[in-house]
């Protein structure tokens, strides 16, 4: 155990200097390995079976077939902005919500929601969501600390709800099917859009200033508008009924696993984008490359994570953790209580993936033997990473949205997040509290 | 020292369009093997193989570009920091050639597995393709990442000033 | 213990493999060496096809390969999974343990490591949500199906081939992509096939069989005192523990067939005489490739096919 710590605090000071997570994990887990297998970090037989492994890893993590979602779920999400679905969802959003006090930052919530069932980043529909609903509000005369929150808050929904990059990177260092991870998200996806609206409802509340009313849209228009996110609604149906295995219904008599629900998408959302005259030859190069540079950086760390979760499997954490907690007879509620604290403490400085790459082959061994449900700890990691995208003082999406509107300070966006925030650790301790709201779904599916 | 790294710069578009060209290819399969079995009753029986190769394909040949660019997943909590002190290039310097000589050896060693994929005759199930040749590029690109971040660190040390245009863009 | 020897697995942790066949190992291990050599079971290191690099590099002790992972690799390992072996996996395994002893080593395909076991599970059936009772309602059918002889099986019934790994199976039938599957029997509880391919067609012997080993890194071996190696060797390695892991399978394909009995709207419906021998013609023909395949390799492959036919035939 001791060994393990020692590797898990070199991993940490390697990565706040700034070392790629994919080397600090790799080196560390390297030289642990060969420590495991040779006795001493310098054993000649101890480094060729820590070479090997890592050698195998490298090869292997490349060619896993259920690791093709991810290049395909996120060129998916760009061949979808290309295509203007995410204006067309805001638009809608807009003339449903707009006309109530905090209406279009409760539309860029809304709106949130609905692109992240097509996008799996947060980091994304952060983005995407930005550039949309920002220019709207501020119109409206939105006070800039609700409008930047609302965006930073509601694109966290973009690992929640399905598909989500981070819930395919849980499940294959879990080996947890990736199909119910993706139905588990949907329901804690909906309890938090409803949660951040009650949250824009308290700051507006608290003072009406800052989110005005906007005009109320007429009923014929609002169903105009509506007609226009068919694409979006396809798309989702298409991915979510891929997971379900709705389509084998004549005359369409489609069938298609989860796995191949990405390339679905993806080939669907190329496809719309065409179609709407979004693509040229060199924006379709431009998304691949994209796709394609992102992807490889998400391989790389988990190469890295396996590599430093071998060594950590080998030197025995997973049992010692637990010998530990049944020495001391502490409840399993106990246990993870602190586990999320120290989720909520790292969230601080790390963003989502490196926490999870960092926690999830230490606890998650000690989480499943005390009896809880991997899929339901699946969420709730991504719940708790949701969170860390908007603590400071290092908040990806915050950062993201600081890095789009230059005249907006870090310290007003986190500021405005606050009620955002809380309502996030309400939700959290809802799941917590009653695990079927994530159980329930998946439940429906098998094993 | 510039024309290197323009020579560098035009280098990298090869393994770039590749990439493309590899996820592109695994998309169309994807799509083309629902669609043939779905209303055809004609799968595309290698997909499973293909879609692994593509992947390594793309992730491989993407490889030495991102390492190049900078474009691994890192925290840079302490950047203000090391700023602060005019460390930042000595560390950039540091990790790079770091990280680009450590690499050396899983490069070795997957050169061994490739060499050993060939002499056990291994190969996919449906289109008997050599697993070698997949192994052996892996091997190369992870050389070539190599390579090329001792490289990085080295101008970082010597003349930071060709980064300043952003070496890769 | 004076020695522990880390064991790979890449099956679940409540796949027999895990439960019960490294457990039994272990024991007979304990058993022979008064206790002086036991084991750690590691899960999750490497995918199956890495699991004979990481013994061989020592990166692990032990572990247990699938042949029909590494296509090309193994070519004489194809001899137990032929079509028309009828009898129990306890009687399989112990015949290609001697088939290999006698035949199928000389092709040293094992070469960097040392054979500890081998073993194949139970005859595999096809197994669909829609009733099959006749063999050619196999003919178009879009069924999973490994690659190796179970392909060439699958092809010589006219089946349409959809290739996914086993860990996709469920969602692959949920979602229909494939109308059906075959796999080894005890596989309808390990992947909950009783929930989406409710029927179960049975030919006896099934429609092949797989072929495992257990393998040991040679250095681990020879770090071992004599006196315990020699003892592993005659009282653990080799037929006992191959025959004792080819009854687990046998076990485990018992348990299934209670399960889907007792399963309602699950069924196991027999193959007709007419279908059996229908069946056993395209079976001729897959073995008579299969066997000019493995000969060329050099071993003495009708031997072998005889060998173990008969070594079944005989056991009791
Ligand atoms: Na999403
Ligand atoms: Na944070």
């Amino acid at each position: 155990m001791t060994v393990a710590l020692i590797g898990f605090a070199l991993v940490l000071a390697l990565v706040l200097m700034r070392m790629p997570i994919v080397f600090a994990m790799g080196l560390v887990g390297t030289i642990g390995y060969a420590y495991e297998r040779g006795g001493s970090i310098l054993d000649e037989r101890g480094l060729k079976a820590a070479m090997s492994m890592v050698g195998r890893q490298i090869t292997d993590t490349a060619q896993d077939y259920g690791l093709s979602v991810i290049p395909l779920f996120i060129l998916m999400g760009l061949f979808v902005n290309k295509g203007g679905l995410a204006r067309e969802l805001y638009a809608v959003s807009h003339v449903f919500l707009g006309h109530m006090r905090g209406g279009l930052a409760m539309a860029t919530v809304a709106a949130c929601g609905g692109f992240s069932a097509i996008c799996g980043s947060s980091l994304a529909t952060a983005a995407t969501m930005s550039k949309v609903a920002m220019p709207e509000m501020r119109r409206y005369g939105y006070a800039d600390r609700l409008s930047t929150a609302s965006i930073a808050a509601g694109g966290t929904l973009g690992i929640l709800i399905p598909p989500s990059v981070i819930l395919v990177i849980y499940g294959l260092l879990t080996e947890t099917s990736i199909g119910k991870l993706f139905i588990a998200g949907i329901v804690p996806g909906a309890l938090g859009i409803l949660f951040y609206l009650l949250a824009v409802r308290w700051v507006v509340f608290r003072d009406p200033a800052a989110g005005p009313a906007a005009a109320r849209t007429p009923w014929p228009q609002r169903l105009r508008a509506l007609r226009s996110i068919w694409a979006v609604l396809l798309l989702f149906v298409l991915v979510i009924g891929g997971l379900y295995g709705v389509f084998d219904v004549p005359p369409l008599n489609l069938t298609f696993s989860p796995t191949e629900a990405a390339g679905m998408g993806a080939t669907g959302a190329f496809l719309i984008a065409l179609a709407r005259g979004g693509l040229t030859l060199k924006s379709t190069f431009e998304v691949l490359k994209e796709s394609a540079v992102t992807a490889t950086s998400l391989f790389a760390v988990l190469i890295g994570a396996q590599i430093f979760s071998n060594f950590v499997n080998m030197a025995g954490l997973p049992e010692a953790l637990l010998g530990l907690v049944t020495a001391f007879d502490v409840a399993p509620l106990t246990v993870m209580l602190m586990i999320l604290l120290v989720y909520v403490i790292l969230g601080c400085v790390f963003e989502s993936l490196s926490m999870l790459l960092l926690t999830v082959p230490i606890f998650f061994p000690l989480v499943v033997s005390l009896g809880y449900d991997p899929v339901w700890f699946g969420i709730v990691v991504v719940v708790v990473t949701e969170i860390s995208l908007i603590t400071p003082p290092v908040g990806l999406n915050v950062f993201v949205l600081r890095g789009v509107l230059s005249d907006v300070s870090t310290g007003t966006i986190f500021r405005g997040v606050t009620p955002f925030w809380i309502a996030d650790l309400f939700r959290l301790a809802l799941i917590v509290a009653i695990p079927a709201l994530v159980l329930f779904l998946p439940g429906q599916m098998g094993p | 020292m510039e024309t290197l790294i323009r020579v560098a710069k035009v280098a990298s578009r090869a393994p770039v369009a590749l990439a493309c060209l590899a996820l592109f290819v695994l998309m169309g399969m994807t799509f083309a093997d629902v669609i043939g079995r779905s209303a055809f009753d004609a799968p595309i029986e290698a997909a499973t193989e293909l879609t692994r190769i593509l992947m390594a394909v793309m992730v491989f040949s993407c490889l030495p570009v991102i390492s190049a660019r900078g474009g691994h997943i890192a925290v840079d909590l302490f950047d203000g920091f090391f700023d602060r002190w005019h460390l930042n290039r000595l560390r950039e310097a540091a990790i790079h050639i770091a990280c680009g000589v450590m690499l050396a050896w899983p490069a070795q060693r997957v050169w061994v597995l490739a060499g050993r994929a060939r002499d056990y005759g291994d190969v996919t199930e449906y289109l008997s393709i050599p697993v070698f040749y997949v192994t052996a590029f892996i091997a190369v690109s992870v050389a070539v990442t190599a390579a090329v971040m001792v490289a990085v660190g080295l101008v970082h040390l010597v003349a930071p000033y060709l980064l300043d245009e952003d070496i890769a863009a | 213990a004076d020695y522990t020897l880390v064991i790979s697995s890449w099956a679940p942790p409540t796949h027999s493999i895990n439960a019960r066949m490294w457990p039994t190992f272990t024991e007979m291990v304990e058993e022979a060496t008064d206790g002086r050599v036991t084991t750690e079971l590691k899960l999750g290191l490497a995918p199956p096809p890495a699991q004979m690099d990481l013994v061989m590099d020592g990166a692990a002790d032990l572990s247990i390969i699938f042949h029909g992972y590494q296509a090309g690799r193994f070519v004489t390992t194809k001899m137990i999974e032929l079509p028309g072996y009828v009898g129990s996996s306890e009687a399989a395994s112990v015949a290609y343990w001697r088939a290999y002893d006698a035949y199928l080593k000389d092709a040293n395909e094992h070469r960097g490591v040392k054979v500890v076991a081998l073993h194949t599970h139970g005859g595999a059936q096809l197994m669909s949500a829609e009733q099959v009772t006749e063999l050619s309602q196999a003919e178009g059918m879009k069924v999973r199906i490994p690659g190796g002889v179970a392909a060439d099986v699958g092809q010589a019934l006219g089946m349409i081939g959809i290739k996914v790994p086993a860990t996709k199976v469920y969602e692959t039938l949920a979602s229909k992509a494939a109308d059906g599957v075959v796999m080894p029997i005890d596989s309808r509880v390990g992947f909950k096939l009783t929930e989406v391919a409710q029927n179960m067609y049975m030919l006896p012997g099934g429609l092949y069989r797989g072929s495992f080993a257990f393998i040991m890194n040679e250095d681990a071996f020879a770090d071992l005192p004599e006196d315990i190696q020699q003892v592993l060797e005659d009282e653990v390695f080799g037929e006992p523990i191959s025959r004792a892991i080819g009854a687990i399978w046998e076990a485990g394909d018992a348990e299934a067939i209670e399960a889907t009995l007792a399963t309602p709207g699950n069924a196991i419906i027999d193959a007709s005489p007419e279908d059996v021998a229908r069946f056993d013609e395209v079976a001729t023909g897959v073995r008579a490739k299969v066997i000019e395949e493995v000969a060329a390799t050099g071993v003495d492959a009708q031997a072998a096919y005889e060998m173990i036919k008969a070594e079944m035939a005989a056991f009791e």
